[in-house]
């Protein structure tokens, strides 16, 4: 009897432990995952306000297509005035926040004002130092003047953050959301709905959306912040989907973990085009690399297929130039630096470097030839990157001394200049090339401190002011033609790899895209195959 | 016996302010900038005017001692200012996601007990015969299995492979299993090697000696008279498990995606979150403090030893 009864305690014990079902999504909800909370959903901020989730709600004047095109969005035209200054947007009609706001000129005005009133934090952003004001010309038409013709105004405007639209009603007393707002309510197709800092975040289809509605009624995101967890969440059902960047940071999978569930075959994998671009920046003010020969030799010496094929297992793709051609203005018609260990040495001995019996490296007028290579000390990646450089860098008789330092150090070393060559990576559409080319003008940058041993440097600085205030086409392509081939035949960046974006999911789930724009998750294209 | 308890909670606040000033020191004694953290979490190009002007807003331009007892005034009245992240107040965030950690570590406290006092027993009833092997080997592997390494192992076993228990998140107790097998691991091996070696000790003693001459049966022997002294030191190493449950929160909250503040400390170590890492470690100061000091008051109940030397002092 006291088995029976120990049986019968056990069974409901057992019953009541593992009552809840494991997996407990629903059909139309789709389950994806985050490595961190996605913030107030603020959409003038950042950090912790995560841009995938910003793109979700808020939606922005001006679009940047699949096709690198600016295409319409809660702007249905505009036109631009002959001296490139004036910019009056038609804004689309009947369009409606989703706590049933209308969206008109009073409602974009509202967000410029607060948007620019916190000029300071978007300071990294050209258009801010261009923007002069908005007026409203009727319910539906914006003006928007600006201080000169700035050619790539609506490129900015079509970011993630921070010209992106809040209701009116959800902005805070004083109208500075900067300091926080009610509600993250926006015009875009879908809407918070529920959040538990830590645990998920649910997002449900805005029924007044303007477009084609979202096919999934819900979006699930639970914080996961450990890659290998997300995996295994895949693995178990407990998530649907994991789509965004590899390697670390905001990286959602690993490489390895990648490989693993493509071999599989179990998911749908892929990997997306050309992204931005995995660069370091080469000191050409400071130490060893001040010397051009010593760049152009680095470029000689490293082979980036095998790290490519070693490191990057084949998912990232080879980069020769500061941006992929296919970007506008891009595509400046250069010769690719290849593996040419020979040269790269006689580009030394020709400079001066010599080899001698004593040491393995390198040295000229009693100076060895080392250059440091700083990284953050916490990110595997660059750490085996730098290792794999250090290597291939030995064998033309160059020492790459490694330093790992933590995140503010390696700030500080780039607003310094304090460095032979710093990781440096490009930030992808939209800002390639013109937002990129304006933070090169930015002390604080290791672009600025990269370039600042450059005889040409004042020169360069005025071409890139310049080329953003261009009104003419081919004035500006040449403009840019001559600013990458300058930066390209300088040797200032070692250029390895295009970046590229890893999507893995249930082969039943359909229209997974990717976007131009890094960050941006298409959950409104998504479906489960019929 | 309450003027042991005062003396005490008494010698809590030097230990408190020592703990604050070290924490305070080590924090800028590193070699980052909150001012240069501040702005990269904020999105602000570092130029030498806007790292001024944040060192001014985050009174970082005062002497070291003015800005100690800035941080020190202000925490006294429990504002520990606002993450660099979140630019929410540090105190609130902190204490939302406490309750999750302390939830972890109560239930893997709990369990070390369970298992570990039991195991502890039989080990050292069945001293040198398989069942004591194989304890021990058990106790080995839990003291040298990395937590990390273990939890995943878990996962892929119950999760991955079976399919019986979910892998990560809160919800029933079905999701509590898995992180609080991984939390209690090492607590456990440790805890039975120590209960094993004190029965050992107390069966070998002559109280017990003279008991068996009372005729005192064997069960009471050992289950009131052995067990009751070899408790004494378990009941102080409960207090270093908890320390160890919390520190291994950190880790096991990542793993299993817990929600609680090891997770939330571990984010702010990587942005360098300066007011959060200031209010965590002091949090859990007091944490580590309160519960040795109730540790200690429980002692001196069970041990009169300590009570009577505590009060002749």
């Amino acid at each position: 009897m006291k088995r029976l009864r120990f049986a019968l305690l056990a069974a409901a014990a057992a019953a009541l432990l593992f009552a809840a079902p494991l997996a407990a999504a629903e059909k139309d909800t789709l389950v994806f995952s985050w490595s961190s909370i996605l913030g107030d959903m603020n959409p003038h901020m950042y950090l912790p306000n995560q841009p995938f989730g910003q793109a979700m709600i808020f939606e922005p004047l001006v679009r940047y297509g699949d096709d690198g095109t600016i295409q319409p969005c809660l702007a249905e035209s505009w036109e631009i005035s002959d001296d490139g200054k004036t910019y009056v947007f038609r804004l689309r009609k009947g369009v409606l926040f989703s706590d049933g706001e209308p969206w008109n000129a009073n409602a974009a005005k509202k967000n410029f004002d607060a948007i620019m009133g916190n000029a300071k934090r978007h300071a990294w952003m050209g258009f801010t130092d261009q923007y002069e004001s908005t007026s409203i010309m009727d319910e539906h038409t914006l003006k928007l003047t600006l201080k000169n013709a700035y050619y790539p105004a609506l490129h900015d405007l079509s970011t993630i953050r921070p010209f992106r639209f809040l209701s009116p009603a959800a902005f805070p007393a004083d109208g500075d959301t900067s300091k926080g707002i009610i509600k993250g309510v926006g015009t875009g197709p879908w809407i918070r709905v529920e959040t538990k800092k830590g645990e998920y975040d649910l997002f449900a289809r805005n029924d007044l959306y303007w477009g084609k509605k979202p096919a999934f009624k819900q979006v699930l995101v639970k914080t996961i912040p450990e890659n290998e967890s997300r995996v295994i969440a895949l693995e178990t059902g407990d998530i649907d989907l994991i789509c965004g960047a590899s390697g670390q940071g905001a990286a959602q999978i690993s490489i390895e973990a990648f490989k693993r569930l493509e071999a599989s075959g179990r998911f749908t994998t892929a990997v997306s085009g050309p992204s931005a671009t995995r660069a370091v920046a080469i000191n050409s003010g400071r130490g060893a690399t001040a010397d051009i020969a010593v760049r152009k030799a680095i470029q000689h010496a490293v082979d980036k297929d095998l790290l490519i094929s070693a490191v990057f297992q084949n998912v990232e793709k080879r980069a020769d130039f500061l941006f992929d051609p296919r970007f506008p203005y891009c595509d400046a018609d250069l010769t690719p630096y290849m593996l040419d260990r020979a040269l790269a040495e006689k580009i030394l001995d020709d400079a001066g470097w010599k080899k001698s019996a004593e040491s393995e490296y390198r040295s000229k007028n009693g100076e060895e030839l080392v250059v440091e290579l700083c990284f953050i000390g916490n990110d595997p990646l660059a750490k085996t990157v730098a290792e794999v450089l250090q290597s291939d860098l030995r064998k033309i008789g160059m020492k790459l001394a490694l330093i790992g330092e933590e995140n503010d150090s390696i700030w500080k070393r780039q607003k310094d200049g304090e460095f032979g060559m710093v990781f440096n990576d490009t930030w992808g559409a939209p800002f390639e090339p013109h937002a990129m080319i304006a933070s090169m003008l930015l002390p604080s940058h290791a672009d600025y401190q990269a370039q600042s041993g450059l005889p040409m440097k004042t020169e360069l600085d005025d071409a890139i002011r310049s080329v953003l205030l261009t009104t003419d086409e081919e004035t500006r392509r040449g403009m840019y033609r001559d600013i990458l081939g300058t930066l390209h035949d300088q040797a200032v960046y070692l250029c390895l790899t295009y970046k590229t974006m890893l999507k893995v999911h249930s082969p039943k789930l359909d229209g997974v895209d990717f976007t131009p724009i890094v960050m941006v998750v298409p959950f409104e294209r998504m479906h489960w195959k019929e | 016996m309450i003027r042991f308890i005062i003396r005490r909670i008494l010698l809590l606040i030097p230990i408190l302010l020592c703990v604050s000033i070290f924490v305070f020191l080590i924090l800028r004694m590193a070699k980052g900038d909150p001012a240069m953290a501040y702005l990269r979490l904020s999105n602000i190009p570092p130029t030498e005017q806007a790292l001024m002007e944040a060192r001014i807003d985050l009174g970082l331009d005062k002497p070291i001692i003015a800005q100690y007892a800035d941080w020190m005034g202000r925490a006294l009245r429990l504002d520990f200012g606002r993450s660099y992240v979140t630019g929410k107040p540090v105190l609130q965030e902190v204490l939302y996601y406490f309750p999750a950690t302390l939830r972890l570590a109560g239930a893997g406290l709990l369990f070390t007990m369970l298992i570990s006092i039991p195991l502890g027993v039989y080990a050292a009833l069945r001293k040198d015969r398989a069942g004591d092997h194989l304890t021990r080997l058990f106790a080995f592997f839990g003291v040298s299995m990395p937590s990390f390494w273990f939890g995943f192992l878990l996962i892929y076993l119950f999760a991955v492979k079976l399919g019986w228990l979910p892998p990560m998140g809160q919800g029933g107790l079905a999701h509590m299993i898995m992180p609080v097998m991984t939390l209690s691991l090492m607590s456990i091996a440790i805890n039975v090697r120590f209960l094993r070696a004190n029965l050992l000790e107390n069966i070998r003693s002559r109280s017990t000696l003279y008991a068996r001459a009372r005729g005192v049966s064997e069960r009471r022997i050992v289950w009131v008279h052995v067990m009751r002294n070899s408790m004494i030191p378990v009941v102080t190493a409960i207090g270093m498990h908890l320390g160890e449950m919390l520190g291994g929160a950190v880790f096991v909250e990542n793993i299993f995606s817990w929600p609680g503040v090891g997770r939330y400390a571990v984010q702010a170590v990587f942005n360098r979150d300066y007011p959060v890492l200031q209010c965590f470690i002091l949090m859990m100061t007091i944490v580590f403090v309160v519960c040795n000091l109730m540790i200690d008051i429980l002692y001196a109940f069970i041990d009169p030893r300590i009570r009577l030397a505590g009060e002749q002092r």
